[in-house]
């Protein structure tokens, strides 16, 4: 049941090196009035360097709460029930506080959804940025923070920054604030960019700068990244591998080719269907039936069961075990067991014209 | 906001802060008349009530309280406009000079409160908002409610009670010993009035604070302060804080006056001889110029702290902040 990626051997040579994040087994649950959310149910995934992972899922599915787990960045109704978060050659998942500050923003950083209120209102844009500069070298001069500070600045694209670093987070537009939070979280050299959907609350054009922008740095700086997501086309665009999180749980992992050539799990079947290119010359979008499951009582089997056209007796009964079926591509569902019944995919040669 | 616009800014505001002024005036200076007593009483004490009705005559005209109630006001109009603002009847000298006299006092009292309770209430709020819902936090939100919810009078008694009147440690009156005594002598009569002002103001402002910090507290960029790797401390003071600062700052330039009204009733208690004490018994004895004199500089006092109160979240919050386009 263990994911593939963890502890499978390999032979080729990137392998040989220690991932540089590794997420085994991990549980979150949120506390709440209500009862107990399981918000996130036994991941496991890898991380090299470098790399970028692309997770994406519905609305509620786990992603945000996976990533503020691993930075320890979650409300204090969520607990880390179980598992491991190795990461610098150590479990993060038993990390204190004090430690933690030491990792975050030099180990990782994370850029949120919405830069309208990730930036502090009442603070210039240069301090904020400076601040995170003054984290990683804390003996550095007022001078050399704000040269450094215009440095990042003109790295996140926002041009005259002298001039601009001055300035609150209410004068700059949406994708400026974004970059300015993008500037903020590379101020420590991270080795992890966590990138919780930093595009969905910009306009479509400014998405396709930010996307790209994103994408160029991560490449010139080498840096590792989560890239949070719902949208397959951005999905498409940044990342290396994907992992498909659904009811709290990573149901398919591959490479993007794998992912978007070979879909294996009905609900990355859907959600691969619900892309608007996939929909072109039909009246309507596709649309997965039904709703997710409540994660504060998650069902019997299979959580997508219910929702799964191709969903088999066992599937509510019993949950689906990881299969592996190549190195890199490993999927959770019945359908994979030699047992079950052969199925045509609903996608065909879709999805690979696309 | 340039010096200009500042200057303008004050410039809207005088007109309405003169008619405010006016109506308090004219208020309080009918009400105090209307109300039933004699002022003759305060100036001549006994002898008021034995005089013929010629002497009273001329008793209220060297006073000026002859004529209709309309008439005096003027009068009062014209010698205010002047500086003049009358003798008062209880102690026979200029009501300014007796208000001169004590507000040092008051303003040792009110002013050294104030201080404490500015600055101890960001830190407790900031301290209970750290450990929100914590063995500390609880503690200190059941104790603060309760020391403020106790009304000072009887705070005051049982201070008294305790420190004076049991333990012997501290004066139970008074601002200095009558043979005189030194600095050390002032502050011995300052802890028991002091502690009280502080202890009975200090949790509505602590409280403030810990609400505003705890809503800072759950917005966004302070996961994004985190995330860079800010200790909690500093989020907290730096951040938070910050943000929690300009609602507080007008908040506590509104409560000036609150404060230093609030020395009144402590100043009774203590018998501290200052503008509370003067003020009680100026209502008490109709000694109207005094008393017009203390509400005029006392609704002058409100007025310009809440006028400072709003320029001050004005030029704290860059988001209010006039004068700055984006670029």
């Amino acid at each position: 049941m263990s994911g593939p990626l963890g502890n499978s051997p390999r032979s080729r040579e990137e392998g040989a090196a220690p991932p540089l994040l590794e997420v085994k087994h991990l549980s979150v649950s949120f506390f709440t009035d209500a009862g107990e959310v399981q918000a996130v149910r036994d991941v496991s995934f890898s991380l090299k360097a470098g790399e970028v992972l692309a997770l994406v899922g519905e609305s509620g599915c786990g992603k945000t709460a996976l990533c503020r787990s691993i930075m320890r960045l979650l409300p204090r109704s969520g607990k880390i029930k179980g598992g491991s978060i190795l990461a610098g050659g150590a479990d993060i998942a038993r990390c204190g506080e004090r430690d933690m500050e030491k990792l975050r923003g030099r180990l990782f950083s994370m850029v949120f959804q919405d830069p309208m209120t990730a930036l502090n209102p009442v603070m210039t844009v240069g301090e904020q940025i400076g601040e995170a500069v003054r984290v990683h070298r804390p003996r550095a001069s007022r001078r050399e923070v704000r040269a450094r500070t215009a440095e990042l600045m003109e790295l996140a694209g926002i041009g005259r920054p002298w001039e601009r670093m001055d300035l609150y987070p209410h004068s700059f537009s949406g994708g400026m604030r974004q970059r300015a939070v993008l500037a903020i979280a590379l101020a420590g050299e991270p080795a992890i960019l966590f990138a919780d959907e930093p595009t969905t609350a910009l306009d479509v054009t400014v998405q396709a700068q930010i996307l790209d922008l994103f994408r160029d740095l991560q490449r010139r700086l080498g840096t590792a990244a989560v890239f949070v997501t719902h949208d397959l086309g951005v999905v498409a665009r940044v990342a290396d591998r994907v992992a498909v999180m659904y009811a709290g749980k990573i149901v398919e992992t591959g490479t993007a080719e794998e992912i978007f050539y070979d879909p294996r799990h009905p609900y990355t079947w859907g959600l691969l269907r619900a892309l608007p290119a996939l929909s072109k010359g039909r009246d309507s979008l596709y649309a997965i039936p039904g709703m997710p499951p409540n994660l504060a009582n998650p069902p019997k089997g299979d959580a997508f069961a219910c929702r799964n056209e191709y969903a088999l007796a066992i599937d509510y009964e019993e949950e689906p075990p990881m299969v592996q079926i190549t190195d890199t591509h490993s999927a959770a569902t019945w359908l994979l067991d030699p047992r079950a019944p052969k199925i045509t995919p609903p996608l065909g040669g879709e999805a690979r014209g696309g | 906001m340039s010096a200009g616009r500042r200057a303008l800014w004050f410039g809207k505001k005088l007109p309405a802060l003169l008619l405010s002024l006016f109506l308090l005036v004219t208020a309080v200076f009918y009400l105090s008349r209307l109300a039933p007593g004699d002022p003759l009483l305060s100036y001549y004490g006994e002898r008021a009530e034995r005089m013929t009705p010629e002497q009273r005559a001329r008793a209220e005209e060297r006073l000026g309280l002859n004529g209709p109630i309309t008439a005096q006001y003027i009068r009062w109009w014209e010698n205010a406009l002047r500086g003049d603002f009358g003798i008062s009847y209880q102690y026979k000298m200029d009501a300014a000079a007796v208000i001169a006299d004590r507000a040092g006092n008051t303003l040792a009292l009110g002013g050294t409160g104030f201080a404490l309770i500015f600055t101890l209430a960001p830190l407790l709020g900031a301290l209970c908002a750290r450990r929100e819902g914590g063995l500390l936090d609880r503690a200190l939100c059941r104790l603060g409610t309760l020391a403020s919810c106790v009304p000072e009078f009887w705070l005051s008694l049982a201070a008294v009670l305790v420190f004076s009147a049991g333990l012997g440690w501290l004066p139970s009156s008074g601002a200095y010993s009558v043979d005189g005594g030194g600095l050390g002598d002032r502050i011995a009569h300052l802890i028991l009035p002091l502690g009280v002002i502080v202890a009975s103001h200090l949790w509505y402002f602590a409280y403030m604070v810990r609400g505003r910090i705890l809503e800072e507290v759950r917005a966004d960029y302070v996961l994004l302060a985190k995330a860079k790797g800010l200790s909690g401390r500093r989020v907290l003071f730096r951040h938070c804080l910050r943000g929690a600062l300009p609602s507080y700052l007008s908040l506590m330039a509104v409560s000036v006056p609150h404060i230093l009204g609030g020395t009144y009733i402590v100043e009774a208690v203590f018998s501290y001889p200052g503008l509370g004490t003067l003020a009680y018994e100026s209502a008490r004895y109709q000694d109207y110029n005094l008393l017009m004199l203390l509400c005029v500089l006392s609704g002058g006092a409100v007025m310009l702290s809440g006028m400072a109160a709003q320029a001050i979240g004005q030029w704290l919050d860059p988001r209010v902040r006039a004068g700055e386009g984006p670029l």
